[in-house]
């Protein structure tokens, strides 16, 4: 096993997701005084929760955006490393095709990070209860503090308490990732969920047996040696132990799914529940109880809720269980990616590609306001994992040998695109059309989320007048 | 059915005109300008590109300058000479816009055979030519696109109806309906295959290649330890490129012009190393590679990747150079990925005799499973192919592969088994 994460310094966001801590909200925030926002993110370097183990009734977390990073102070030409997805953010023309943010779903339209109203940080609160959080929220992000750390709110999202399912009903986040290195070292994880670290913290080798690129800044702006030195003495690593953090605001239209699903699933006109109830779980792949239906093919089974040890090469190749083109399935297609190549290379591809998902519900089910989920997922490498997944998974049309269908449940839909879905069924396959977009994209942006001592380093900046953006050097 | 020919034209650009034949390009790119050359019109045309060479002073690798050049590129139905006299034919002034930057291009009024003839003049030989499937013409891929088409939306008035029914009986019906059909009743006929002439060369080379292979073999098994050595030491002295991607702006450029449709071009650029022992690995290695392409992946598959409808490797420049050209499946990401996945080896045995390759191992070892080094190195040396066209941008080859299957297991008088018949029916 490679070297054993820096846990102290890392973000505790990468090793849990505060399944305790149900309350959560996030604030998106504009850096007005850099200097006084540096003192407010120096005091924060000792707040933050690391990945320790411990017991938390609460917890703090900071990530800030590369705009954010130049507004701070981080001067330009002093940095390398930083990719183009991050650099170059979410809303470049390329990166509204890869990602599907187009129409309904274009940045003009965002309630936050598009061109209209760029953030440069995002702090994430979290909290045993909503009257936890509230003070919590008012120590940290209350008029008073925000004012004192020369921030402004660009938009508070609060989220539903959490409790494992998402508006459109069903359970969520059953399958994630294990990272290797957090396990015990004596007994390996199943390799069906065990990637290594390095595919969420830059700084240690990733599922290619390589150390990510990780960004650097040149040796003479850290003269207190804040951070530790890469490789190459002249740079200090400003990288090590920090990881991309992706916030998209995903609105759900949850009525506006129910009622496709009544509809296509009529006979004659006449409803009919359980064709309804079963369609809806071939578009996701999993009953509204979380049973996948690779496994539980006819019936939401109790005791397969929490499965999550199957494969779909052996016995559902096919996709007469989980269809083909099934949310779960182009998510992680498991060992079934390349038939060709078999169930093992298969799960070697895809778990090149995986996402530790930290995202939650928001909206209220008794209120007609706007419901969904703030997606929220980590990784080291934003072009080889989320928007791969993204791109070549999720709005690929072409997908397991498929025509025209993008993901059935979470794809924005362009022209005659993802207006189908295809059911495989023996002898003959059954094909849903007229399949509206389900989901409406309101705001994203890519985050960088620090280790402890990069934090204190950026706390640290003297503060250049240079406002520019900072480019990598080649 | 016609075999598929991989055309290269190159042409020097008048001096001072690259920069303004790249403004050129950039709009004849956009289907709204008005100034595309319609290849659309063309229809032995499977997939073509026009892209500039940008001028190297000094030589990269010591040698003479090499002045800016024209490359267009083209993916067709043989025979060559048709594409060509359609080209000239169907691009007109628009064909004259283009190559009139290019030094000695026919004057406006001379005759279209002078203008086929400039152009076969300028031809390049492909060294290494991969077709996804040979003998499949455009023709074939449009009738079989509106044929599946046909089927399912056939099948979708049906799918209630015939929920649990005999896939048998089920095939037969959709057979019917295809017969019935005067627009589509070619299908019941199956595709045929390559013309006498083609097959019959196509044998001897296969043949005739490990031939040669086995009357050298003495010699060759004699030289083998020598070249191991002299390869070793090769590689140990190679100076591998630093894994760092193009400049923000380089990256944009290239990404504007990527992931429209699902299927994309890419385009290379690579400078060859110096010297007796590279220059000859590399040919052996091309020729080793070609006649695999040639006659082992020719259906469907390079070594399981199925994303790839054409490739080529173009030696240019007295072998200085190399280009690589493509059409694939998805992004330049996943494309990536795959080649480290599946092909690693055969990239490394003919790329790391290019400079500035990760570092290999007996040719075929480590290089591109270097994954930061690998893409740096691929994207490093892209160039943006700023006329690109797909005469079928809305099929993947797995698609296509799809729907000639759907078409194939109609023909044939006999009914099928339950089994083929099921199988044939997992295809719609």
């Amino acid at each position: 096993m490679a070297a054993t994460l820096e846990l102290d310094d890392i973000q505790g966001l990468v090793a849990r997701g505060y399944g305790g801590l149900r309350a959560a909200t996030f604030v998106l925030l504009r850096i007005g005084d850099p200097a006084a926002a540096r003192a407010w993110l120096g005091a924060l370097a000792g707040e933050v929760a690391t990945g320790e183990r411990e017991e938390r009734s609460e917890a703090v977390h900071v990530a800030l955006t590369h705009p954010g990073l130049v507004h701070l102070g981080l001067p330009e030409g002093s940095v390398a490393g930083f990719p183009d997805e991050f650099t170059g953010g979410m809303t470049t023309d390329h990166r509204r095709r890869i990602l599907g943010d187009v129409g309904e779903s274009a940045p003009e339209r965002w309630h936050w990070g598009g061109p209209a109203n760029p953030v440069d940080a995002v702090l994430l609160l979290y909290a045993e209860d909503h009257a936890e959080l509230e003070r919590l929220a008012d120590r940290h992000a209350g008029p008073a503090a925000l004012q004192a750390a020369g921030l402004a709110e660009v938009q508070r999202l609060a989220t539903s308490p959490l409790d494992g399912t998402e508006p459109f009903g069903f359970r969520d986040g059953i399958s994630q990732p294990l990272i290797a290195e957090l396990g015990p070292t004596d007994r390996p994880g199943p390799p069906l969920h065990t990637v290594r670290a390095g595919e969420f913290v830059l700084g240690y080798q990733n599922q290619y047996g390589q150390v990510a690129e990780s960004p650097t800044v040149v040796a003479a702006q850290d003269p207190g040696r804040v951070l530790p030195r890469s490789g190459d003495p002249e740079r200090a690593d400003l990288g090590r132990n920090g990881s991309y953090l992706v916030l998209r605001q995903l609105a759900q239209n949850v009525e506006g799914f129910r009622r496709f699903v009544d509809q296509a699933s009529r006979v004659d006109g006449q409803a009919d529940p359980d064709a309804g109830a079963r369609l809806a779980a071939k578009i996701v792949g999993r009953w509204p109880n979380g049973a996948p239906l690779t496994r539980a093919p006819d019936h939401p089974a109790d005791d397969l809720a929490d499965a999550n040890d199957f494969g779909y090469a052996d016995g559902d190749a096919a996709g007469h269980g989980c269809p083909l083109g099934a949310h779960i399935r182009r998510t992680n297609p498991r060992d079934a990616l390349d038939p060709e190549s078999g169930p093992e290379q298969s799960l070697r591809s895809s778990n090149r590609h995986r996402l530790l998902r930290r995202g939650r519900a928001y909206g209220d089910p008794s209120d007609p306001g706007e419901r969904g989920i703030h997606f929220i997922c980590l990784n080291a490498n934003i072009a080889r994992q989320f928007e791969f997944v993204q791109h070549t998974w999720l709005n690929n049309p072409k997908f397991a040998g498929l025509y025209e269908e993008t993901d059935p449940l979470v794809a924005t839909r362009q022209g005659d695109t993802g207006r189908t879905f295809t059911v495989q069924a023996r002898p003959l396959r059954q094909r849903v059309t007229g399949l509206p977009a389900f989901v409406t994209v309101k705001g994203g942006a890519y985050f960088f989320l620090p280790g402890r001592r990069a934090l204190r380093f950026l706390a640290e900046l003297p503060g250049a007048p240079d406002q520019n953006p900072s480019r990598r050097e080649p | 059915m016609p075999h598929q020919v991989a055309l290269t034209i190159r042409a020097p650009i008048k001096p001072g005109q690259a920069g303004a034949l790249k403004r050129l390009l950039a709009q004849m790119a956009d289907p709204a300008g008005g100034r595309a050359i319609p290849f659309e019109r063309m229809e032995t045309t499977h997939f073509a590109r026009l892209f500039v060479l940008d001028e190297v002073d000094g030589g990269p690798d010591g040698g003479p300058p090499i002045p800016a050049s024209l490359v267009y590129m083209s993916d067709v139905d043989a025979p060559v000479w048709r594409h060509l006299a359609t080209l000239v034919g169907v691009g007109g002034a628009r064909l004259d816009d283009v190559f009139a930057h290019c030094e000695g291009w026919p004057s406006a009024s001379a005759s279209n055979w002078a203008r086929v003839a400039w152009l076969r003049a300028r031809r390049v030989r492909a060294d290494i030519v991969y077709v996804n499937t040979v003998g499949r013409s455009v023709a074939q891929v449009h009738g079989e696109r509106r044929l599946r088409q046909a089927i399912e939306e056939f099948l979708d008035g049906k799918q209630a109806e015939w929920r649990g029914g005999d896939p048998v009986q089920i095939h037969a019906a959709v057979r019917r309906f295809v017969a019935g059909r005067p627009d589509l009743r070619w299908a019941l006929e199956p595709a045929r295959g390559p013309g006498l002439a083609f097959r019959v060369r196509s044998t001897l080379h296969k043949v005739g290649g490990p031939l040669l292979v086995l009357l050298a073999a003495p010699l060759l098994l004699a030289l083998l330890p020598v070249w191991a050595v002299l390869l070793r030491r090769h590689e140990r002295r190679d100076v591998p490129d630093k894994p760092i991607l193009p400049n923000p702006e380089r990256l944009r450029e290239l990404a504007d012009l990527e992931d429209h449709v699902v299927q994309n071009p890419f385009t290379a650029v690579g400078v060859a190393k110096p010297g007796r022992f590279r220059f000859l690995t590399m040919l052996a290695v091309m020729r080793a590679v070609n006649y695999a392409t040639r006659h082992i992946f020719n259906r469907g598959s390079l070594t399981r990747v199925r994303t790839i409808h054409f490739a080529r490797w173009v030696a240019i420049d007295d072998r200085r150079r190399l280009i690589f050209a493509s059409s694939y499946d998805g992004s330049l990401e996943s494309y990536m990925d795959e080649f480290i996945d599946k092909v690693a080896w055969g990239l490394n045995a003919v790329f790391s005799n290019g400079v500035g390759y990760p570092r290999t191992r007996w040719l075929v070892l480590d290089g591109a499973n270097d994954e930061r080094a690998f893409k740096a190195f691929l994207r490093n040396r892209q160039l943006p192919t700023q006329v690109w066209y797909s005469a079928y941008d809305d099929l993947s080859a797995v698609n296509v592969e799809n729907n000639a299957a759907i078409r194939a297991g109609l023909a044939g008088a006999e009914a099928p088994t339950r089994g083929e018949a099921e199988a044939w029916l997992a295809r719609l």
